[in-house]
């Protein structure tokens, strides 16, 4: 980056490390950063800083918390007997927002993908089992609806089957709201195989 | 169906091309390294979303430039549908009536071509990787579902591969996770042996129709399913789960995956001889005429009209019988794009309506009609 001065190179590089991030995104931002008040900087650079430092797992479920449990985990109005598997903290923000799940929640922080080097091992499965005991009655997996969430929850559900608990996994096919005729072949099928009686 | 308009910017060495194409016969006369096949290769490419000449999607733009557009004006009989197709880098972007796709299925089945080359000998003569293509570009136009299923099943072979690997070569034990993807490869397989067994036996019954018609009733065709995974095809499904139990070590052996569609492959009999390894050179010729036909043939049925015929420097190569076929083809369909060095092919057509086009260093002219 011999067109700036170091400092400024090095932000550019450092931004452009993020994801969805590109060099123009970088070198945008890097010159509004550089257009800002010194304490607006200092603010985000501490926000940064602080959040980093702060925050940490859920000793229980694996979710994102400034103590030892998360919000969920520490909550008494949570249902106890349900809980939702989850691939990362953000599909736990995306259930909460439905007010629908008042069960507890456990976070994988990743989905079974040997080309990607990670089995069950590398995923936080193992302080799942100690949770299913007396009192849980249904393990929702809610792993995304493609070859590795589907892997990790047929996984899953032959780990805990034996544990006497009920494994269910969320349903997909249709959007709410939209028209039949207008479902591609692909989600209209799956659709289909998940029918239910009414 | 056929392409009224098409436009092309930044494309390989098109740099800006704008046509009316006649709704019957075209033909790029030019000579060649001109880009004829240029402009063919980008009607088969909004067909089926890549292109027959290569894998490597940047390829496809002018190296001079970042970003090309393809745009064309589809007429069905009672619509008109505008395609567009934007390429940066390695990525596409989709679009129907300037409206963005998500995904590329929904693409998929609004403009049906068949491509008719020198190369479709390999359709006979190649490896089998020639014959799954063959069926898989068929079914994929005709069907959105079939072509999800294909990258589906390519993702779960992807990560099986990967595990039956690292299983042999690191000591991985996750032998639990292999149980998962087999059992999703055998549902997922099994769907695609069954459709393409569907199109087989329809394809069958035409190519073969076909190849007594060029060889005036002397040869018999006769094309059938070679499945990895065993004869019995009653229930794919068992047998196939049970292939994978029972071979279970040799996989990992050899590390890769060894039983399912993607090994699998399509026999041509010639009068009881397996014309793919014992044929003659016409045999084989006359068979992959037959096959195209009847691919043709196939699409008109499943769709309900007849797709774009295009062809490349087709001409070349045919003796009499194969020539009248293709006469008698290009005679039935509706739009036909030919590609040629040699402009005494017309000759050929004296009684259909047509265009004609000089493709010269990437610039495309209208030269005549009627």
């Amino acid at each position: 980056m011999r067109y700036y001065p170091q400092p400024m190179g090095k932000l550019i590089a450092e931004l452009g490390k993020l994801p969805g991030i590109g060099p123009k995104t970088a070198q945008r931002l890097a010159f509004y950063i550089l257009g800002m008040d010194e304490a607006a900087v200092k603010e985000l650079s501490n926000a940064m800083l602080e959040a980093k430092e702060m925050i940490n797992y859920c000793s229980i479920c694996n979710n994102l918390t400034e103590a030892e449990l998360c919000a969920y985990c520490s909550a008494d109005d949570r249902d106890k007997s349900i809980i939702c598997v989850v691939e990362s903290p953000k599909d736990v923000i995306a259930m909460e927002k439905t007010g629908e799940f008042h069960g507890l929640y456990h976070v994988l922080h990743g989905a079974i993908s040997p080309m990607d080097g990670i089995g069950p091992a590398e995923i936080r499965i193992k302080n799942l089992l100690p949770r299913i005991q007396e009192g849980v009655q249904e393990v929702i997996v809610a792993t995304d609806p493609n070859v590795e969430g589907d892997v990790t929850a047929m996984y899953l559900a032959r780990l805990l089957k034996p544990l006497g608990v009920k494994v269910t996994r969320i349903a997909h096919g249709l959007p709410v709201g939209g028209d039949l005729e207008y479902a591609d072949e692909v989600t209209l099928s799956k659709a289909l195989e998940g029918r239910r009686e009414i | 169906m056929f392409v009224s308009k098409i436009n092309l910017v930044n494309y390989r060495n098109l740099n800006r091309v704008l046509l009316d194409l006649s709704p019957n016969l075209n033909i790029l006369a030019g000579d060649n390294g001109q880009g004829k096949t240029n402009l063919l290769e980008s009607l088969y490419l909004m067909a089926t979303t890549s292109s027959h000449r290569t894998n490597i999607d940047k390829d496809l733009i002018n190296w001079e430039k970042d970003k090309a557009w393809i745009n064309v004006l589809v007429e069905k009989k009672n619509y008109n549908t505008k395609l567009s197709m934007i390429l940066e880098g390695s990525k596409k972007k989709f679009m129907i009536n300037n409206t963005p796709l998500e995904r590329k299925y929904e693409f998929l089945g609004n403009l049906n071509v068949v491509l008719f080359s020198p190369e479709d000998l390999y359709l006979v003569k190649g490896g089998p990787s020639y014959r799954r293509d063959f069926i898989n570009t068929e079914l994929s136009q005709v069907s959105n579902y079939y072509s999800k299923l294909l990258s589906e099943y390519n993702h779960i072979l992807q990560q099986r591969n990967n595990l039956l690997k690292n299983i042999r070569d690191y000591g991985n034990k996750n032998y639990d996770v292999l149980d998962i993807l087999d059992e999703k490869l055998v549902s997922t397989g099994t769907k695609i042996i069954e459709k393409r067994l569907e199109v087989i036996e329809k394809l069958q019954i035409l190519a073969r129709l076909n190849q007594r018609r060029i060889t005036n009733g002397s040869e018999n065709l006769i094309l059938n399913y070679e499945c990895s995974i065993g004869r019995g095809l009653d229930n794919i499904e068992v047998i196939f789960r049970k292939e994978l139990e029972d071979n279970r070590d040799e996989e990992i052996r050899k590390g890769y995956s060894l039983f399912g569609p993607h090994r699998d492959d399509i026999i041509f009999k010639v009068n009881g001889i397996d014309i793919r390894k014992y044929g003659s050179q016409g045999q084989q010729r006359t068979t992959a005429l037959a096959l195209k036909r009847a691919e043709l043939q196939f699409m008109k049925s499943e769709t309900g009209e007849y797709p774009d015929l295009i062809l490349d420097d087709f001409f070349l190569e045919l003796d009499e019988g194969r020539k009248n076929t293709l006469i008698e083809i290009i005679a039935d369909s509706i739009q036909t794009i030919i590609t040629t060095t040699d402009i005494n092919i017309l000759d050929n057509f004296k009684n259909s309506n047509y265009k004609i086009f000089e493709v010269k260093k990437g610039d495309i002219t209208l030269r005549g009609g009627f």
